[in-house]
């Protein structure tokens, strides 16, 4: 049940782009049609799903003060938590390069539909942020680190799908100052949304 | 590209926010106030800087394959330097920043300069490269910032700046300018101002 | 050398990884005291905030030591215990997270410049986004409240965020924590809205609904346990 909570307020109340603004640049840069961004969203949502559990397990036995007790009594002073921002990375670009072979090899058709994005989402802030919220909050187990990267992937999904669907008829239909055109109209509409998404703040879960 | 045009372009015909569109989140989280949005600002332009040589200067031993994860272990390094030089020597602006200067790892600016830039050039070019585009960043920041905090809390450097008795004539505090997504449409804003000097950006 | 052989990717990342380790390891390590002290002088800060006495910059140790008298550690049950962990050091995010019953419970006591005694009591919670955490200074008889102090790290700024300004953390100031020789821990309620029966109360801050609730839950949770020692008091 509060996994279930947990995940629901990741995609919603939470929202990695309507409440804290993570992986802007990727979501500017493919938000120009839902297709392509529904791919991102996708693989977005992917890498949040592995990597949260995996650094997930890093910081649990490995990095954090004390963590390193299970080798023994002289290891239970050790902190490793310095070295955490450049496991977490690590382990986020090896994730991407690791499943972008298996995609290529196994699924050719979901490799050439999602290809070209994964190895953007190394560097996509949303897939750090998810591991670095992960540790600032301490989550209690594995299931409720699942739990919360599914919820932001999906929320992130769910915002460039939006967006992008409202750029495609705004770049249609609408008569946008030229200095405003592209870029500008982008964070107004992603700017009013994230206001619209505030109103879940009331919910309570 | 001559050096003085590769340190000054960044600035504004090639601003890596408004122009390039790298690095917004950033932007976005740490400008509520204009102290946090400026040592944001310096610990982008040392740690951009700083990688910027460092990838130069080996840049030709570096396996092509693994240059990505070269490079993000490079700034990893430099980012984890300066988040515990900052919880040393200016513990309560790293406690304001948070997470936010473990967020600088992902900076797109920093793999986008990387990539276009330093792995190509000398290591001093790459320097000068770095911190251009770090004080390009900058500027964006603390315009941000200045807006935000004036507005919406009245203050700059947690100074009051508008006068008691204004609020005193019913003057409130705009609220809404603390909040996030108030920090997209000030960015929103500049880049129409930006856009409208510089004719060649516009977008069709 | 072949650039694209495995050997050499493998031998690279080798010594790219343990340049970059030693190198931040020496940093960590020759940074680990001044973070630590700054850590510790925030908490004193925090700590002399709750009695009014606002410190900063290198003053913070010393008036700490002038004010703060002693600190012990009681139980559920009102008796000091000795504990091999100082009471300073002892993490409270960890205790609030236990079984009231075996909990560890910290207290600060505190001589103001006119000879009267507070004790200072830690709290930790949690508010919208994150963390909140406090300390709530109570007067020598153990039945009202003399200040508070909050902070949080990232509630909403201009809503939730309000929970650390000096408008909502007078408010706790005279309260009373006992009715009829029964504790209640000082309830935060929404303006307008009834208390809950025999507690005092303090009212909420305007728009930061779930963060003010979450403050009311702190209390509850980390003070409660504190009824005995501060029942003690008294005689």
């Amino acid at each position: 049940m509060e996994n279930l909570n947990l995940f629901i307020r990741s995609i919603f109340i939470d929202n990695m782009i309507f409440a804290y603004f993570l992986g802007m640049c990727s979501f500017i840069a493919v938000s120009k049609n839902v297709k392509t961004a529904f791919g991102l969203g996708i693989a977005v949502t992917f890498m949040l799903t592995i990597t949260l559990p995996i650094n997930y397990l890093l910081q649990t036995y490995v990095l954090k003060a004390g963590a390193l007790q299970w080798m023994g009594e002289e290891f239970a002073d050790i902190d490793l938590e310095f070295l955490s921002l450049i496991v977490f990375i690590a382990v986020i670009a090896s994730m991407t390069q690791l499943v972008e072979m298996i995609v290529e090899k196994y699924a050719p058709a979901l490799y050439s539909s999602l290809g070209i994005f994964l190895p953007l989402i190394a560097v996509n802030c949303a897939i750090l942020g998810g591991s670095l919220f992960m540790q600032q909050r301490g989550f209690e187990n594995v299931g409720t680190a699942v739990c919360a990267g599914a919820g932001w992937g999906i929320g992130w999904l769910l915002a460039i799908t939006a967006v992008a669907a409202v750029r495609e008829r705004v770049a249609q239909y609408s008569n946008v100052p030229a200095p405003l055109r592209g870029v500008g109209i982008t964070f107004i509409i992603t700017a009013l949304m994230g206001i619209a998404f505030m109103s879940f703040l009331g919910i309570k879960i | 590209m001559s050096n003085k045009s590769v340190f000054f372009n960044p600035f504004s015909k090639n601003n890596p926010v408004v122009v390039q569109i790298l690095g917004i989140c950033s932007v976005l989280a740490v400008t509520a106030k204009l102290e946090p949005a400026l040592v944001m600002g310096l610990s982008v332009i040392a740690v951009l800087a700083f990688s910027n040589v460092i990838i130069s200067l080996i840049r030709n031993t570096i396996p092509t394959n693994i240059r990505i994860i070269v490079q993000l272990v490079v700034v990893a390094g430099l980012v984890v330097i300066v988040s515990q030089l900052l919880e040393a020597f200016a513990y309560d602006v790293s406690k304001q920043l948070s997470v936010f200067i473990g967020l600088i790892i992902t900076n797109c600016i920093l793999m986008g300069r990387l990539e276009a830039f330093a792995m190509a050039n000398r290591p001093w070019a790459s320097f000068l490269d770095g911190l251009g585009n770090g004080i390009g960043y900058t500027i964006i920041l603390v315009i941000v910032g200045f807006f935000r905090e004036l507005l919406g809390s009245g203050t700059l450097f947690g100074f009051q700046i508008v006068p008691q008795c204004v609020y005193e004539m019913g003057y409130v505090n705009n609220g809404l300018m603390i909040l996030p997504p108030m920090a997209l449409i000030v960015v929103a804003c500049i880049i129409w101002v930006h856009r409208s000097f510089n004719k060649d950006l516009q977008e069709k | 050398m072949n650039k694209q052989s495995n050997t050499y990717t493998l031998l690279y990342i080798i010594v790219l990884v343990a340049v970059v380790g030693t190198a931040l390891a020496f940093t960590s390590i020759s940074l680990k005291e001044r973070q630590q002290n700054n850590a510790a002088a925030d908490k004193m800060r925090q700590i002399l905030a709750s009695v009014n006495i606002e410190a900063n910059g290198n003053s913070i140790a010393q008036e700490y030591e002038k004010y703060i008298i002693s600190s012990f550690i009681v139980n559920d049950k009102g008796e000091r215990i000795d504990n091999e962990v100082d009471a300073f050091d002892l993490s409270v995010e960890a205790q609030s997270k236990t079984e009231a019953a075996q909990r560890l419970l910290p207290v600060y006591q505190c001589k103001l410049d006119d000879g009267e005694i507070k004790y200072i009591l830690p709290m930790y919670g949690a508010g919208l986004w994150g963390p909140i955490w406090g300390y709530i200074s109570v007067n020598s008889d153990g039945r009202t409240i003399y200040g508070a102090y909050f902070a949080h790290q990232g509630e909403t700024p201009g809503l939730g965020a309000e929970i650390e300004k000096p408008a909502f953390t007078s408010r706790f100031a005279g309260k009373k924590l006992f009715e009829n020789n029964k504790f209640y821990p000082v309830a935060v309620v929404k303006a307008g809205q009834p208390a809950p029966e025999g507690a005092d109360y303090v009212d909420g801050v305007s728009g930061g609904t779930i963060t003010s609730k979450g403050v009311g839950a702190m209390i509850d949770n980390c003070i409660s346990p504190y009824s005995s020692f501060l029942e003690s008091l008294d005689r």
